[in-house]
């Protein structure tokens, strides 16, 4: 049946015009649409939809866990401004943001890259790169740790081989925390976003890599024209991704470090866990995740327009 | 169309919400006044905790026509999974309160019954940490205090003279120094001091005349933090970045001789003995020694020593009602009384009821230390409350906790931390 | 898994339709600088593998350590003594094969429902077309944004009211329908090009066969990505298994684990690490399995170019 044949599909038939049909085209669409998202869309409307509809109203009250919600309008959201530590977790969780989503996203993609040639053993390097995300995350804090020890760590001790006197403290100093975090997470993260671009790069179209190269362009010419062009929906997917999971970081810092020293890593999905479930103020802290949940809706719709535009 | 659908939903659910929470059903209901009675009760890590097992047992042994059922949580969340379970009406009948700091959320939330009409001995310990706005909501059954261990081995290896009680902390940094001096190349310490805010903080609330973490004053905690700084350079012990690289455990740097002194829980004694019966921990003799103290107006064996120790007590879910209310509240009373408190000592743990009779018990248990200042160390002491019972503590607690890592970890100095923390107290605190 | 999507033809005569047949790559000449530089990548990719397997290696050098010793200074790469007997304790003591059955049970079904309605709700949302589809699809994305943790009560009494909490169930609900997976099949349908499905319409083929004939096989690249992220997050999840199971016949291997290790005195690292090194290779087993649909020809080529 779908043995068509290419150069006869790339004839389409005319559209129907005309005002009723074109009603009548977006009645069916509409139908046609609910009923491919229906079957997800209710365990979604039922299990995530509605608690985070609540989440927004609980935002607005005082709410402390056990049924007492009483309507308190934007106060949560007054004090969240004039908060001091709301405001260090915010910055923090910006800071991590804006290191490791360019960081994971490079090495992921490049990763990708390397393990989608045809090499000895590439099963085994795929592997190899998604172990981070599948091993226990106490063993991961453990061993970083000990990495970057300050007096005995094996990457201080590269720095002092290759000149450096006063090597960072890494995760006991105030400033060095922070990066610290950072590698290590993408460390981490980098095997997960590579299987993504892994997917991803299977969908681009190799005749249009072969005609690049009888047209002689490089290879890094035939990177930026061809593969990344044809990866855009991926890399959409990724961008987005890694942008709402960097704003949630929790777990690992959590192992790593519990926000310190002082509050030098506190972020903010910590800060929401520490006001709920430590000191009780739920309404609070649903305040703070909406917060976090607009901050996200924000910079994802600059990057679906800035999507849209670019592949138009 | 699906606008509406979602609004009504989340209303729905709201509603919903509320109505769980106020009817708060009852975990089992239809007893009959004077059948049989089934209560309750939560518990953690019930194969290695035993004494939730023994309450119950000892309780029904007395009172046939009352069962009393454990259901048992996860020990490291707890408090978040009973939190969740109130929240959705399942919560247990009898509530073990494992963290003072909860008592106050509970009780302002109105999950718990008003107890003060439960009886309970004159001698008992650790109630004022349950009483908030003259009435209790809570009885203690259970209350360790913190002592100081020392390994009598490395000390005899030291050539030091064993604690005769009269420390202050100054003696106790001393004496610090000069084992890690005496012990340099045998890999051992002088002390280990665990990561945890109490080891500093909490005896410095418990301690320091005045000090009041309530006052948003945090100035006392100053000198107390010198000393341990002071302990860290000269590598008396590991100091606070090591112990977090390496996830140093107390058990394992106490139990493997690592340290000769470690500033803990009364609760270690029982899994000191346990830890040495399997082998997990070396074989060698030692001691406990009453806590150092602020200055020598408290030393001494002539005096009561000062420390500080929470209590972990039982509530009662604000749903349960009728019968099983009387014979939950019965139950607290035996829990809290002299019955439970031998009950408990014969086990090991330290009853919140500390009398003669029950340190003779308490002391009759295989392992434990014999020798006089032991059972000064244990059944001395004046002990306070690690926090004072109010709904600003958790947040307090946080703050101090912050000002902790950053203080021990090098990254603030200690003046400057504290100035941090009275800020930040102003600004996140004391908002009302 | 190609057979399991669609007929072996079709899909023959798809990918036949889909690859133009490019000509055969010149065949080069292995020059020995290409050789040296091949041993030297490999080189690189050894020692990069050494560095992503440190701590799974210190892991199970741990697991055969005494749980005292697994924390010490310095730190031992190499037990003193080779404890062979902690994985005959765990995996003698705890009911390591009950929460194995219901960890498999569970990222099964969580894997089969998220591929199965994610991919069916994504073609609703890449290709038809109707009011509201794009802010509908934001609400979608949004909720990824909110961390879980804080609408965790909520949810927890609307289970809890629905009398599913305490049952397998619950985790099912809470991890099929996530928006991940609907996000990610529909960033890939958009790859495919839109002239397939208008001569697949042509011969008569509804939209739901499209989405069964030319979507699903044409994605199977991303179908094995998001079958393989969804089942490893089931398989390691800890909070939501910890929160929804209480009963211990119901316990998933992470939950079990830790709550075994942390009932005894003291949390025991070098048992916890035995049980998660069993609990690793069924995952490292299934990606070894599942990565080899990360290859080129099985996807579309563009017919836009």
């Amino acid at each position: 049946m779908a043995t068509t044949d290419a150069t006869k599909v790339a004839a389409r038939p005319p559209r129907p015009s005309g005002q009723r049909r074109r009603s009548r085209l977006a009645m069916r669409n509409t139908l046609l649409g609910w009923s491919f998202i229906l079957p997800n869309f209710l365990g979604f409307a039922l299990l995530t939809l509605v608690p985070i509809v609540v989440l927004f109203y609980m935002s607005m009250t005082n709410w402390n866990v056990f049924g007492t919600a009483n309507w308190v309008g934007f106060d949560n959201f007054e004090r969240l401004v004039g908060d001091g530590s709301f405001r260090i977790a915010l910055l923090n969780t910006l800071y991590y943001s804006a290191l490791h989503i360019p960081l994971t996203f490079v090495v992921a993609l490049g990763l990708a890259l390397l393990l989608n040639n045809k090499l000895r053993g590439v099963a085994f390097f795929r592997t190899a790169a998604f172990f981070p995300y599948i091993t226990s995350i106490v063993a991961i804090a453990i061993v970083w740790n000990l990495l970057f020890s300050p007096d005995y760590g094996p990457i201080n001790e590269i720095l002092r081989f290759f000149g450096m006197e006063n090597p960072p403290g890494w995760l006991t100093s105030s400033d060095w925390a922070m990066p610290a975090v950072v590698i290590v997470s993408t460390w981490r993260d980098m095997g997960y976003y590579m299987i993504l671009f892994l997917a991803g790069l299977q969908t681009v179209p190799r005749e249009l890599h072969e005609a690049a190269r009888v047209d002689g362009a490089s290879t890094i010419q035939r990177f930026f024209n061809v593969t990344l062009p044809s990866l855009r929906p991926t890399t959409f997917f990724v961008t987005v991704m890694l942008t709402i999971n960097s704003f949630k970081i929790f777990d690992l810092i959590l192992v790593m470090t519990e926000g310190g020293p002082g509050q030098s890593t506190l972020v903010l999905s910590q800060f929401i866990y520490t006001k709920g479930f430590e000191e009780s103020q739920f309404g609070y802290a649903s305040a703070a995740s909406v917060a976090l949940f607009f901050m996200c809706i924000i910079v994802t719709v600059a990057q679906f327009l800035l999507n849209k535009k670019r592949s138009v | 169309m699906k606008r509406k659908f979602v609004v009504a939903a989340g209303v729905a659910m709201v509603a919903s919400l509320a109505l769980s929470s106020c009817s708060g059903e009852s975990a089992d209901d239809g007893a009959e006044a004077g059948g049989p009675v089934t209560i309750s009760m939560s518990g953690w890590s019930l194969a290695t905790t035993p004494e939730f097992q023994v309450l119950a047992d000892g309780y029904m042994a007395k009172n046939p026509d009352v069962t009393v059922e454990l259901k048992e949580y996860d020990p490291l969340n707890y408090n978040t999974l009973l939190t969740a379970d109130l929240a959705a009406g399942s919560g247990p009948d009898v509530i073990v309160q494992k963290e003072v700091k909860f008592v106050s959320t509970f009780q302002e939330g109105a999950q718990l019954v008003d107890v003060s009409d439960v009886e309970l001995p004159e001698d008992i310990g650790g109630t004022e940490a349950y009483d908030i706005d003259g009435a209790s909501y809570a009885v203690p059954y259970r209350q360790d205090s913190w002592v100081v261990f020392y390994n009598k081995a490395l000390f005899d290896q030291a050539g030091m003279e064993y604690p005769d009680g009269s420390w202050t902390w100054d003696d106790y940094a001393d004496t610090e120094e000069d084992l890690a001096t005496a012990l340099a190349g045998t890999g051992a310490f002088g002390g280990y001091q665990h990561g945890w805010q109490s080891t500093v903080q909490g005896f410095a609330n418990a301690q320091v005349p005045d000090a009041d973490i309530l006052s948003g004053e945090f100035g006392h905690l100053e000198e107390y933090y010198e000393r341990v700084l002071a302990l860290q350079d000269d590598k008396a012990q590991v100091d606070f970045n090591t112990r977090n690289a390496n996830q140093l455990t107390y058990q394992g740097e106490f139990g493997k001789q690592k340290a000769a002194m470690l500033p803990m829980g009364s609760w270690f004694v029982a899994t000191l003995i346990a830890q040495q019966a399997a082998g997990e921990a070396d074989a060698f003799d030692w001691g406990i020694a009453p806590a150092p103290q602020y200055d020598d107006s408290t030393a001494g064996i002539d005096n009561v020593p000062v420390t500080f120790g929470d209590p972990t007590g039982l509530g009662i879910n604000a749903a349960v009602e009728g019968a099983e209310l009387e014979a939950a509240k019965d139950f607290l009373a035996y829990a809290a009384g002299e019955e439970g408190a031998q009950s408990l000592a014969a086990i090991g743990i330290m009853p919140a009821l500390l009398n003669d009779a029950v340190v003779e018990t308490y002391f009759s248990v295989e392992g434990t230390p014999e020798d006089e200042l032991s059972r000064f160390a244990i059944s001395t002491h004046e002990t306070l409350p690690e926090n004072p019972t109010s709904s600003d503590t958790a947040a307090i607690q946080n703050v101090l906790l912050d000002l902790h890592t950053a203080v021990m970890s090098g990254s603030e100095p200690i003046a400057g931390a504290i100035k941090t923390a009275e800020e930040r107290f102003k600004n996140e605190v004391d908002i009302d | 898994m190609t057979g399991l999507l669609a007929p072996p033809e079709d899909a023959r005569a798809l990918r036949k339709l889909a690859d133009s047949s490019p000509p055969p790559r010149p065949a080069r000449a292995a020059s020995p600088w290409r050789r040296i530089g091949r041993i030297g990548l490999y080189l690189v990719l050894i020692v990069a593998a050494a560095g992503l397997f440190a701590p799974f290696i210190w892991m199970i050098a741990s697991s055969l350590k005494t749980a005292n010793e697994v924390f010490s200074i310095p730190v031992t790469w190499v037990p003193e003594v080779f404890v062979w007997n902690n994985y005959v304790e765990i995996w003698t003591q705890s009911d390591m094969v009950t929460w194995l059955r219901n960890t498999l049970f569970l990222s099964v079904v969580v894997t089969f429902l998220q591929v199965l309605t994610g991919s069916f709700a994504a073609y609703g949302f890449a290709r038809i077309r109707f009011p509201g589809r794009d802010a509908l699809f934001l609400v979608y994305i949004g909720t990824i944004a909110v961390p879980w943790q804080s609408y965790m009560i909520p949810q927890f009494i609307l289970l809890s009211e629905l009398k599913v909490s305490n049952t397998l169930w619950a985790i099912v609900l809470l991890q099929a329908f996530g928006a991940f997976g609907v996000f990610l099949m529909k960033q890939f349908y958009e790859t495919i090009p839109e002239d397939l499905s208008e001569a697949a319409r042509l011969d008569g083929l509804s939209e739901y066969g499209i989405w069964r004939r030319i979507m699903l096989p044409l994605s199977i690249p991303a179908l094995a990505s998001l079958a393989l992220l969804t089942f490893v997050n089931t398989w390691n999840d800890y909070l939501g298994p910890l929160i929804y199971l209480r009963n211990p016949d119901l316990w998933t291997i992470q939950l079990g684990l830790k709550s075994f290790v942390s009932s005894l005195y003291d949390t025991n690292y070098a048992l916890l690490f035995a049980g998660l090194v069993i609990s690793v290779i069924p995952i490292a087993i299934i990606f070894l399995l599942g990565q080899k649909y990360f290859v080129e020809g099985i996807a579309t080529s563009g017919m836009k170019g």
